[in-house]
């Protein structure tokens, strides 16, 4: 039973980190991969925020999350706007390059030590005994509620919202929406934007759960795997991915070895492309749209 | 034309002569001043700047100064091959100091074996070769010790348990946390304790719940952790949270005294070889005095590893006289007692063939939650190291 | 060939000089200046400037192949790192286990090398841009695991010692022994890509990363060259790795991190892409880099406390600096190179004639 649960949260770290992976692929085709880094800045911006805002820690939580989402906006507009119509491997160095920047900023600013936002809130982090003796941290399952939450919504404002639809558009065919009025840049600062929303929602709730350091970076590029695993432009396939390769990861640690936890994701990521590249939910063109 | 050349030739002895070439014992450091090894390599790093400041200050040693070099490596061994390289070929270093990780021993103690400079180790672990019958060139003030670790966590636990102990124990997945674990493993069975699980955990976890889970499940009633901090406490937590109840113990790095305050878990035990601040003794004022005075990055208490390296190393210079050179400075330090005024248990003592120290004290501490303050548990207990 | 100007007008008769590498004097001229400076650097340089260029020139090795199968085949590959750890690995695995000399190893690590570059390549006959490079990127990922597997598993805690490599009796360890063995391996690595990229193979290279569907068309054999060009710019990376391995005369697992492949990615896009001139230059770029951030950051008053700063605004300010190149430089440093070459070959005029007149 333990396990179940092990596999459900760990399932939930991924799908939150892989959903900003496939909300910005599928609207601009761009591999992000400075995600981890982001969620990271959305957890330090936490704890500043619950350092300058002492007791009152729905308003640091809010102002972090509106910090989270002026960054991913900002990152579009001032660095990812110039990348359009680049060759792919630019549009990634400059992705890659950002994160190295960010990384860098981190650490200068915040220094390397391990912080404990948790405290700062003023919060405890008691665990609750669920059936079968299993148990899970109050984080733990705040992290598996803000998953569910959050694909509920991206699902329901991608289908029905005016901007969601727009957003599909946009990713489906770039030139015809642009030729309908759909102002790509604006929907492309939005994709930006919520995806680093929802990384920087993970990114604090692993900080909350188990305290804040730079290993944040190697969780992100992890969580890339459930994401190209169920097809990088679909949200159903992030879910299915993180359950896939959370399920694989935390049963190997049981049974076979602990030294694959890092590993695992990479073999079922190989496995994947060697079987069906684009993933499991993914659309066969993207394989050629390159 | 005769103007220019002698330009050219007044340049070109500027540059030839090292700038400022005042008469000074030049000691060179290489260490993880940042990069994922800093949070254990650079206080040491920064404690030692400290203490050379201050004897600077007061006007060296036998009347010359101290020049302190110091380079980063991050923590990985290719740089700290570079700083090594630069320290004694460029700078020619009378002694090498190194507090980093332990990858980068082995590039490092080459360099220093082709320049025979001697080379202390301060806040990295020590490695066998300066136990006895020591490494000519290799010298070690760390507190941690391969082997006396767990000799000392077992007898401990032994002499705590009330019941029969079913012993866990989690490492990090590299190769001397994993050794020393191993080790312990061994020495627990031939103490009439059970061994029940051993958790190799490898180093960026995101959870470590996982391997809590299997720790829990084999039931343990104590775990020993022998690890960076990182993994130790994490993996304390997650027990915690998996609402596992046993007593833990665990090697107290330099974060360790922050840390106790913070989980305020009456079950977390620190053993470890440093006094901590909450001792308030006439030394740790003095550390707190200094380190305020010179607005130092780090908290206080994390300045010990250094404040003792540079205790060692000015009775070391001390010793070698002036002029000293690598082979003086060799010499002396093959003939140190070091008074560490309560900063350990014990003095530290280097002989010819000892270069780790001839007793080794511990202590262990934890958090009392009656008093809500850090107490003693264990007070000093020596091991002679042979 | 290049649209670059010359300084000489266009005199070639037959296809040979078109081939030649070095046509005009002045270029003749240059070039002998440019090789007696490296040659005599050694009799000049500080210990740890020789350290320095020794770094640069195996930078140098791995930015060539980097750029033969990014720059020129266009297959996009993360796995740079794994290579080298592949060939690192390969020479303290022999070493320790069988003590084989370093004629032995080095071609070890080569075929070590050339058969990774297969299993790397595979990918690439199905998949290509994004999806190769993950590809590449998980498959690194494997091989610094199973690196660190052999490390724990066989007892080397602290990682390989090599000894330094012994001819007959003398064994090299000396700076300046290393500085020539070094420029020739990368002067040697240069040769090769330059006869590679004028031969046949260069060519369907440069047609598959153009348009890989009409090179097909055109008849050349795609999957087969595609696996060539992973195969031999693996083994010229793991050759690569086995020099680093005997320079530093250690190897061990955690040096071969992602960053060490981004680094290399970095001197190929910094020095400009489909030009090997520009992955030297990259090479040099990236590799004196933080030691250039060194220098300024120690030059600033109050100096050694931003020491603890320094891996961290090193850090950023690589970041920012492959940003800046990617967004303003796209061509890199053989862009700005090839400006200042035209700005003095063309003076005083500022283009070059317009269409009639084909250079």
């Amino acid at each position: 039973m333990q396990l179940i649960v092990n596999i459900t949260v760990l399932a939930a770290i991924y799908a939150l980190l892989a959903c900003g992976y496939v909300l910005i692929y599928r609207v601009s085709r761009v591999m992000n991969m400075a995600h981890g880094e982001l969620a990271m800045l959305g957890a330090y911006l936490l704890y500043t925020t619950a350092s300058l805002f002492v007791g009152h820690p729905a308003t640091a939580i809010a102002a972090a999350v509106v910090l989270s989402l002026t960054v991913g906006v900002l990152v579009y507009l001032l660095l990812m706007r110039k990348m359009t119509g680049e060759m792919v491997l630019a549009a990634i160095l400059t992705t890659i390059a950002i994160g190295i920047l960010l990384r860098g900023l981190i650490v200068l600013i915040w220094s390397a030590a391990q912080q404990h936002p948790l405290q700062a809130l003023k919060f405890s982090n008691p665990s609750i005994e669920l059936v079968g003796g299993a148990r899970i941290s109050t984080c733990a399952a705040l992290m598996v509620a803000a998953t569910i939450l959050v694909y509920g919504g991206l699902f329901a404002f991608l289908r029905f919202g005016r901007w969601g639809v727009r957003l599909r558009a946009g990713g489906q065919n770039p030139l015809l929406a642009a030729q309908r009025g759909i102002n790509l840049n604006a929907i492309y600062a939005l994709a930006w934007g919520l995806s680093t929303l929802t990384g920087s929602i993970a990114g604090m709730l692993i900080a909350l759960d188990s305290g804040l350091d730079q290993t944040m970076v190697v969780i992100g590029l992890k969580a890339f795997a459930p994401a190209l695993v169920g097809g990088l432009d679909s949200l159903v396939g992030a879910l299915a991915g993180a359950i896939i390769v959370a399920g694989a990861e935390v049963l190997a640690i049981h049974y076979i070895d602990p030294l694959l936890s890092d590993v695992v994701p990479f073999l079922v990521l190989i496995a994947t492309l060697i079987v069906r590249p684009w993933g499991l939910f993914g659309t066969r063109e993207e394989l050629d749209r390159v | 034309m005769l103007g220019r050349t002698l330009a050219a030739v007044l340049a070109a002895a500027a540059l030839a002569c090292p700038a400022g070439a005042q008469e000074a014992y030049v000691i060179g450091v290489t260490g993880a001043l940042t990069g994922p090894a800093a949070g254990t390599n650079a206080p040491p790093i920064e404690g030692l700047r400290l203490y050379v400041d201050r004897l600077n200050a007061a006007g060296g040693i036998n009347g010359k100064k101290i020049q302190l070099t110091v380079l980063d490596d991050q923590g990985e061994p290719s740089k700290a091959a570079a700083n090594a390289k630069r320290l004694l070929t460029q700078d020619n270093v009378s002694l090498l100091v190194l507090s980093s990780l332990s990858s980068t021993f082995a590039p490092v103690i080459g360099e220093t074996k082709r320049a025979n400079v001697p080379l202390m180790l301060m806040g990295a672990v020590c490695p066998k070769e300066v136990y006895p019958p020591a490494d000519l060139l290799q010298f070690c003030t760390t507190a941690y010790a391969g082997g006396y670790d767990s000799r000392a966590t077992l007898a401990f636990i032994k002499e705590t348990a009330k019941e029969a102990v079913r012993i866990g124990f989690a490492a990090m997945a590299i190769p001397l946390s994993r050794g020393e674990i191993d080790y312990a493993e061994e020495q627990a069975k031939t103490m009439g304790m059970t061994p029940v699980d051993k958790e190799v955990i490898p180093p960026p976890t995101a959870d470590y719940t996982p391997f809590a889970t299997k720790l829990k499940d084999a039931n343990p009633n104590w775990i020993f952790s022998w690890a960076p901090w990182v993994t130790q406490v994490k993996t304390f937590e997650a027990l915690r949270r998996l609402g596992w109840e046993g007593d833990y113990i665990t090697w107290a790095h330099i974060e360790a005294e922050a840390e106790l305050a913070r989980l305020k878990d009456g079950k977390f035990y620190v053993i470890g070889a440093n006094s901590l601040f909450q001792d308030n003794l006439p030394i740790h004022k003095q550390i707190v005095d200094e380190a305020k005075k010179a607005n130092v990055r780090y908290p206080a208490e994390q300045m010990t590893e250094g404040w003792i390296g540079g205790l060692v190393l000015e009775v070391v210079l001390k010793g070698a006289g002036w002029p000293a050179d690598a082979a003086k400075i060799r010499a002396a330090m093959e003939n140190v007692k070091v008074d560490t005024q309560g900063l350990r248990g014990g003095p530290i003592e280097w002989s010819k063939d000892n270069h780790f120290r001839t007793r080794q004290y511990y202590r262990v501490y934890r958090w009392d939650p009656a008093k809500s303050t850090v107490t003693v548990t264990k007070d000093w207990v020596a091991y002679d190291v042979k | 060939m290049s649209r670059q100007p010359r300084a000489s007008g266009y005199f070639r008769t037959g296809y040979e000089q078109d081939l030649a590498l070095i046509g005009t004097r002045l270029e003749r001229r240059s070039l002998g200046v440019f090789v007696i400076a490296l040659l005599a650097f050694p009799l000049i340089a500080s210990p740890f400037q020789l350290d320095l260029a020794c770094q640069v020139f195996l930078a140098c090795v791995g930015s060539l192949s980097l750029m033969l199968l990014t720059g020129y085949a266009g297959q996009i590959s993360l796995g740079h790192a794994g290579l080298i750890a592949a060939g690192a690995f390969t020479v303290g695995i022999l070493f320790r286990e069988t003590n084989a000399p370093f004629w032995i190893t080095l071609p070890a690590a080569a075929l070590v090398g050339a058969l990774l570059g297969i299993i790397f390549g595979l990918p690439s006959l199905r998949l290509r841009g994004l999806y190769l490079a993950v590809s590449t990127l998980a498959l690194h990922f494997v091989v610094i695991y199973l690196g660190g597997e052999y490390e724990s598993r066989r007892g080397f805690s602290t990682g390989i010692v090599i000894d330094p490599p012994r001819l007959g009796s003398v064994s090299i360890s000396d700076g300046r022994a290393w500085y020539f063995i070094l420029l020739a391996a990368a002067a040697a690595t240069l040769l090769i890509c330059l006869n590679l990229l004028r031969a046949r193979t260069g060519r369907a290279w440069r047609a598959i990363r153009a348009h890989e569907t009409v090179a097909e068309a055109l008849g050349i054999g795609i999957a087969g060259y595609k696996l060539l060009a992973f195969v031999i710019s693996s083994a010229v990376t793991a050759v690569a790795g086995a020099l680093f391995a005997y320079y530093r005369g250690f190897v061990s697992v955690e040096a071969f991190s992602l960053f060490l492949t981004i680094q290399y990615l970095a001197m190929v896009i910094i020095g400009g892409m489909g030009s090997l001139l520009g992955a030297l230059l990259g090479a040099t770029f990236v590799t004196i880099f933080p030691y250039i951030i060194e220098t300024g950051l120690l030059a600033l008053p109050g100096a050694q406390r931003y020491a603890s700063l320094l891996f961290a605004v090193n850090y950023a300010a690589f970041g920012l600096v492959m940003i800046l190149f990617l967004i303003f430089e796209p061509l890199g440093l053989v862009g700005i190179w090839r400006r200042i070459q035209s700005y003095f070959l063309l003076w005083p005029f500022k283009h070059r004639a317009a269409s009639g007149s084909r250079r």
